[in-house]
């Protein structure tokens, strides 16, 4: 006889919603081709509010695992989630406007964009490996064609390029997850976490199977050995989808990344943290240095996203609640001006054939000082610049890195900060101190404009009063098993 | 316990044994006179209507092949599904209900994608520019490149 599991679906309602609204999305844009897509873009904010608030339900329940051990409810998968659920609506407005303008219709984005979504709040929940490697595929192949969705060249090559690298990862991922079990017996988080505290596990093949987990993973948040594919993808994809796929990817993998390295593997977190921080200081200072080389802002922000995944994992060395905490705050903050700056870069860029090189940002002050600002605001919060998001997001992976004892490694980042710097200040030099040249392709529309205000002022904000969140953060760092 | 597999090896080794010598033997005594019949490739007793090499196969048999993928992973699920009905009970029959009915929206999407239809397959939007980027395109380009080489190489194989 086999015993049917426990069904407990409300432990994943904010993961139905999201497919729930994908599947709808799907099939109407099977039967409505060349329909307008407004009613898309409203119906998948709705989707994203139901989910949010189901997400917002799930905040006061008792920390458990449910569905036989498979997803885990804790306050760190409702942050998280919620995370997600704020980055996909910016997404959707940003794609809708962007294929609004050139009348392109392609409504299956939303579609795609909801079931990436879906993967991504599995994968901040999910309390087994298995179930990482699911939502990891799941949240994959919708990015690799929602890269594609513009039929374009350079989207397509980029789509292929991140599709066969992707694949090259999750077997990577998938050997990991084979080498956790043959340690411990067992693919979930907790198990692994007990099997490896006692006398049962294999810590060898575990310490093994951590670190082909680390690469898997490490690919998708592009670290620096795994980061080629980066550059190429999201100068390649339509600047809503790099947007979209820059911030949310990085919060869905690193969340799991704090429950597969600090829970399942946390019994070897001194034998990883060496591994960790050379990880950590080679994206820091390979990111931080090739950025300086790009002529392109897409390609720019691309090297600096490579450089800002190692500021993040920098507070992975330290398995304490401050780091948990240090790594959320740094997710959001980033997740704000990236959405932000690829917002901006999408508006000047004009239209499906993208021009992002740096003649572009010559002298926008004098023609788009609204959308200069913006930029200016973000890239000084990727920056690290005091009154924004991103300096206290620094100061805060610094301070878990230095209490961990890895001083060299805050040094390292601290350089690459500076050397960081003058990238991103370049391209404001570039925007206030010279003349603009050739003809204006930006965009005038005033929607947008308003809409990209949200991220701005939550990165001021952020950066005045990070008391506003923080210990809802380090609540969310609370991680009980 | 590896004593178990003895007997497997000496069969794959018979196996192999058997196939070289009858090669070798079959070479040694066969007498060897060719022409041209006997060297063409068989095809259910036609003439062969192309050689079989340098082929090169429509895209669309992509959308064919996926489309199979997504049925053959549905029945690879039913199969076992099906074995056991009974204790599975009524759990077991709406689960499968709501697997099939998710399958059944891919279909749905791919039949109105027009996914179904032979001659525009996989549509692509009218402005979509795959193919004029640029006034000589690369793409283009390298394709006659390879159909110029292929048509010297058939001409070569042909003396």
């Amino acid at each position: 006889m086999i015993d049917a599991p426990r069904v407990e679906l409300w432990a994943i309602l904010p993961v139905l919603m999201l497919f729930g609204g994908g599947l709808i999305a799907l099939l109407a844009s099977g039967f409505a081709r060349r329909a307008a897509q407004a009613p898309f873009a409203l119906f998948t904010l709705a989707a994203l509010a139901a989910a949010a608030a189901s997400a917002l339900w799930l905040w006061n329940r008792e920390t458990t695992t449910a569905l036989e051990g498979m997803v885990s409810i804790d306050r760190l998968a409702v942050v998280a989630t919620l995370a997600l659920c704020g980055i996909g609506a910016f997404g959707a407005y940003l794609g809708f406007h962007y294929f609004e303008r050139d009348d392109f219709r392609r409504n299956e984005f939303y579609a795609l964009l909801l079931f990436a979504l879906g993967g991504m709040a599995l994968l901040v929940a999910a309390a087994d490996l298995i179930v990482v490697f699911l939502a990891v595929e799941v949240l994959s192949l919708a990015l690799y064609v929602m890269t594609a969705l513009t039929f374009r060249r350079g989207p397509t090559e980029a789509a292929m390029k991140y599709f066969l690298l992707g694949a090259f990862a999750s077997a990577f991922l998938l050997y990991g997850v084979a080498m956790s079990y043959g340690a411990s017996a067992t693919t979930s988080v907790q198990g692994l976490a007990r099997a490896l505290t006692g006398v049962g596990g294999s810590q060898p093949l575990a310490l093994v199977g951590a670190l082909l987990l680390v690469v898997g993973l490490g690919f998708k948040v592009s670290l620096v050995p795994f980061h080629m594919w980066t550059p190429d993808v999201y100068q390649g994809a339509p600047s809503p989808v790099t947007a979209f796929m820059s911030a949310a990817t990085k919060v869905a993998v690193f969340v799991a990344m704090v429950r597969v390295l600090d829970v399942a593997f946390g019994s070897l977190a001194w034998d990883l943290a060496p591994a960790i921080a050379v990880l950590s200081a080679g994206s820091m200072i390979l990111g931080s240095v090739l950025a300086i080389a790009q002529r392109d802002v897409k390609r720019m922000l691309a090297y600096s996203s490579v450089a800002q995944a190692g500021f993040i994992l920098s507070s992975f060395v330290s398995p304490e609640r401050e780091g948990i905490a240090a790594a959320l705050f740094y997710l959001i903050s980033y997740s704000a001006a990236v959405v932000g700056a690829f917002g901006v870069v999408m508006l000047i860029s004009g239209g499906i054939r993208e021009q992002t090189g740096f003649e572009r940002f010559r002298g926008l002050g004098r023609r788009q000082p609204v959308l200069a600002a913006l930029l200016s605001v973000f890239l000084l919060s990727l920056a690290g610049i005091p009154p924004t998001a991103g300096f206290v997001a620094k100061v805060l992976v610094f301070g878990a890195a230095t209490s961990a004892g890895y001083w060299p490694l805050v040094l390292i980042g601290a350089l690459a900060s500076v050397a960081g710097a003058f990238f991103y200040l370049r391209v404001i030099a570039l925007m206030a101190m010279q003349e603009p040249r050739g003809v204006d392709i930006a965009d005038p529309s005033p929607l947008p404009r308003l809409v990209l205000a949200v991220p701005a002022v939550t990165v001021v904000v952020l950066g005045i009063v990070p008391g506003v969140i923080v210990p809802l953060l380090q609540e969310a760092g609370v991680l009980t098993w | 316990m590896l004593t178990e597999y003895l007997p497997i090896v000496a069969m794959a080794v018979l196996a192999v044994a058997f196939g070289v010598a009858s090669l070798v033997v079959s070479r040694m005594f066969r007498p060897h006179r060719p022409n041209p019949v006997k060297l063409s490739p068989y095809e259910c007793g036609n003439d062969p209507v192309r050689l079989p090499r340098g082929e090169r196969f429509s895209v669309k048999f992509y959308v064919v092949a996926m489309l199979f993928i997504i049925f053959d992973i549905e029945i690879i699920f039913l199969f076992p599904w099906a074995v056991r009905f009974r204790q599975l009970g009524l759990f077991g029959l709406v689960e499968m209900a709501f697997f099939i009915g998710l399958v059944f929206v891919a279909y749905i999407y791919v039949w109105r994608a027009g996914g179904l239809d032979w001659a525009t397959s996989v549509e692509a939007p009218a402005d979509a520019d795959l193919a004029s980027d640029s006034p000589r395109d690369p793409m283009a380009a390298a394709d006659e490149e390879l159909a110029a080489a292929m048509h010297d190489a058939e001409v070569a194989g042909a003396r």
